[in-house]
């Protein structure tokens, strides 16, 4: 089945009973192909021009730059011209603005007028310019990094938003990691309780495109397997406890935030979508993230066991809440079966 | 192979990229070996773990970190190398290389290939950086002279005097990038041949190639293919005083199907010698490692 079929399959049923119909979820991804990894190199992204951040080009040619008549080189330890270097590239108003600010509060004894005491104009660029590539190229390669892992995000904010956006979380969620799996982590909660006005619907889909890089990188060694599901007796059902393994992700919108993101993978250009409620489980299998969405019943169910609860006594709670109908009561084995196939519970207990 | 340090010719080989995952598991062509970047299968557990240990059961993997900040004048990060370490021993790398540069300081990291002043206090640090390293590491590590787009006022002595002077005090060996050495050059003005000249040849054990953009003002390694032909000539020039020294292509944006990225690595064997590609045996385990 290809992952159109899938799409149309999903399209054509009842909203809330997505995912329990079909069994499967929409795959992210049809095979290994993976553009979604982000990936580091050691080369410079090739952007190097943010507005805000490249100084204003002076006198293209001032004398100064000739190295026989530069001012003796400022003497300055490794760790303050370390410090200093770092201060102007990562403010997020620009090298220049970095310099003046480390300058006022006594931080740097390098006042900008002395920039080329410290690093040498070349033949085309001044010393603050070569700095500023510096400066540009840091914001350049953590915008790529977001833009990875957010791509819907940057569809429904457009391009100028989404890098505004991402300039503001840079400079509020600097990167004290030596790896960059994990610098995107802070979307969800940045979108929703420090932009203003909150981006409610932008956290919500952020929330979704942040679980599918969580589940990308979570271990599946731990999953329960269908034979092992078999042999648990009858009788111990009830009592039966599920632990979530790392590779699935259960989470409710306010917003059919799925949706939206299926619409944005096969190119349908979505607008943002109205309020209602869904709810989707994210998870790996394999080598392949997929996406399903669930019914209020599932989700209910799922949660609570991911919460610890019996599947009796959850079943019972769902029950008496009005949650569970009879019909979907009778469901219950077949989501099981393909929970578990998927790889949805770690483990099982029966004690 | 010509090093000290005893480092076999791998011939030529690729950066390995995610994008070309599909074709490699399909077709397992015949590439001598991959560089990994460490750093994009390190704090995961997951899928590229899952890919990695397939192709490093198929193929020789080196490591290429990007973050080690052997230069910054933050302690090293005993947590980092010890990941690195282990990924080391789940690939059976040949060996591990990192940046002469530092990458940030006071906890922030920039992921930037940021400079060194080339002063006798940074060599004095760095060295003792590096020694530290390969104690850890119980190896030699392999350092790469950066591309730059700045320098520095203060500085004493050229890059190619740093990095030989810090080779043989830190007792390192070298990856030297000869498309570094063409942008840097260009950036600062001197003389490619005047570097090469400075280089200690015994202590390289690996070599690399790439594109770069040319920006007007200045050159950014930018890793975008195909390689010019003044940078292969450079890397001829290099090979020829270290023969036997294994090549790596890397194509980092833009990147085309894998048959052309192999294609064009393979324009070095008009220097490198032809050799049988030495690709591990699949190993007795029925499959990989899950993710």
């Amino acid at each position: 089945m290809s992952e159109s079929d899938l799409a149309g399959a999903r399209a054509a049923s009842d909203e809330d009973r997505r995912g329990a119909a079909e069994s499967v979820g929409v795959p992210l991804e049809g095979g290994v192909s993976d553009a979604f990894v982000r990936e580091r190199a050691s080369a410079t992204p090739s952007k190097t021009a943010f507005t805000a951040t490249t100084p204003t080009p002076r006198d293209p040619f001032p004398s100064d730059r000739s190295r026989a008549v530069r001012a003796a080189p400022l003497d300055l330890p490794l760790r303050a011209l370390q410090h200093w270097f770092a201060a102007a590239i990562m403010h997020p108003h620009g090298v220049a603005a970095g310099i003046e600010q480390t300058a006022a509060h006594g931080a740097s004894a390098v006042a900008l007028g002395d920039v080329e005491r410290v690093l040498l104009p070349s033949s085309r660029l001044s010393g603050i310019e070569r700095l500023a590539v510096y400066g540009d190229a840091y914001r350049a390669r953590l915008v790529e990094c977001l833009a990875d892992d957010y791509p819907a995000l940057k569809y429904a904010l457009g391009d100028d938003a989404f890098e505004a956006l991402c300039l503001r979380y840079i400079a509020r969620h600097p990167s004290e990691s030596p790896n960059l799996n994990a610098f995107g982590r802070h979307m969800t909660a940045f979108c929703r309780d420090e932009e203003r006005p909150a981006l409610q619907f932008e956290a919500e889909l952020a929330a979704l495109e942040w679980a599918m890089v969580e589940v990308l990188h979570a271990s599946s060694a731990q999953k329960l397997d269908l034979a092992t599901l078999a042999t648990v007796p009858g009788d111990r059902w009830a009592q039966a406890r599920f632990s979530a393994s790392g590779t699935v992700r259960v989470m409710e919108f306010s917003h059919p935030v799925n949706a939206f993101f299926q619409a944005f993978r096969t190119d349908q250009a979505p607008g943002v979508p109205a309020p209602t409620w869904s709810a989707t489980a994210v998870f790996r299998d394999g080598a392949t993230i997929w996406r399903m969405n669930l019914s209020r019943a599932m989700h209910a169910l799922l949660m609570s066991l991911f919460g610890g609860t019996p599947l009796g006594p959850a079943l019972e709670s769902l029950a008496r809440a009005g949650q569970l109908t009879e019909e979907e009561g009778a469901q219950v084995m077949v989501w099981f079966r393909d929970w578990v196939r998927h790889g949805f519970f770690a483990q099982i207990e029966t004690e | 192979m010509s090093n000290r340090f005893g480092f076999p010719d791998l011939g030529i080989g690729l950066g390995l990229r995610t994008v070309h995952y599909a074709h490699l598991l399909e077709h397992w062509p015949d590439v001598g070996w991959f560089e990994i970047i460490s750093e994009n299968y390190m704090q995961t557990a997951g899928r590229p773990l899952y890919f990695l240990d397939q192709i490093a059961e198929r193929y020789p993997i080196v490591m290429h970190g990007v973050s080690m900040s052997i230069g910054s004048t933050d302690d090293l990060d005993v947590g980092y190398l010890g990941e690195l370490k282990a990924l080391r021993d789940r690939t059976r790398a040949l060996w591990v290389s990192d940046h002469l540069c530092w990458t940030g300081v006071a906890g922030r990291n920039t992921h930037d290939l940021l400079p060194l002043p080339y002063t006798e206090e940074a060599l004095r640090h760095t060295a003792e950086r590096v020694r530290r390293v390969q104690d850890f590491l119980g190896a030699p590590l392999l350092l790469e002279n950066p591309s730059s787009y700045a320098e520095f006022a203060g500085s004493s002595m050229t890059e190619w005097e740093f990095l030989a002077r810090l080779s043989e005090e830190a007792d390192c060996g070298l990856l030297l990038d000869v498309n570094n050495i063409y942008v840097s050059a260009c950036n600062h003005g001197y003389r490619p041949a005047d570097y090469l000249n400075g280089i200690p040849f015994d202590r390289v054990a690996q070599m690399h190639v790439a594109g770069h953009t040319d920006q007007g003002t200045h050159i950014v390694d930018t890793h975008i293919g195909p390689v010019l032909g003044a940078v292969w000539e450079l890397a001829r020039q290099a090979y020829e005083r270290a023969p036997g020294t294994s090549l790596l292509l890397e194509w980092d944006a833009e990147i085309p199907p894998f048959e052309d990225v192999h294609r064009e690595a393979l324009k070095a064997t008009a220097f490198v010698a032809p050799r049988e590609v030495d690709r591990r045996a699949p190993s007795r385990r029925a499959a990989p490692a899950g993710p």
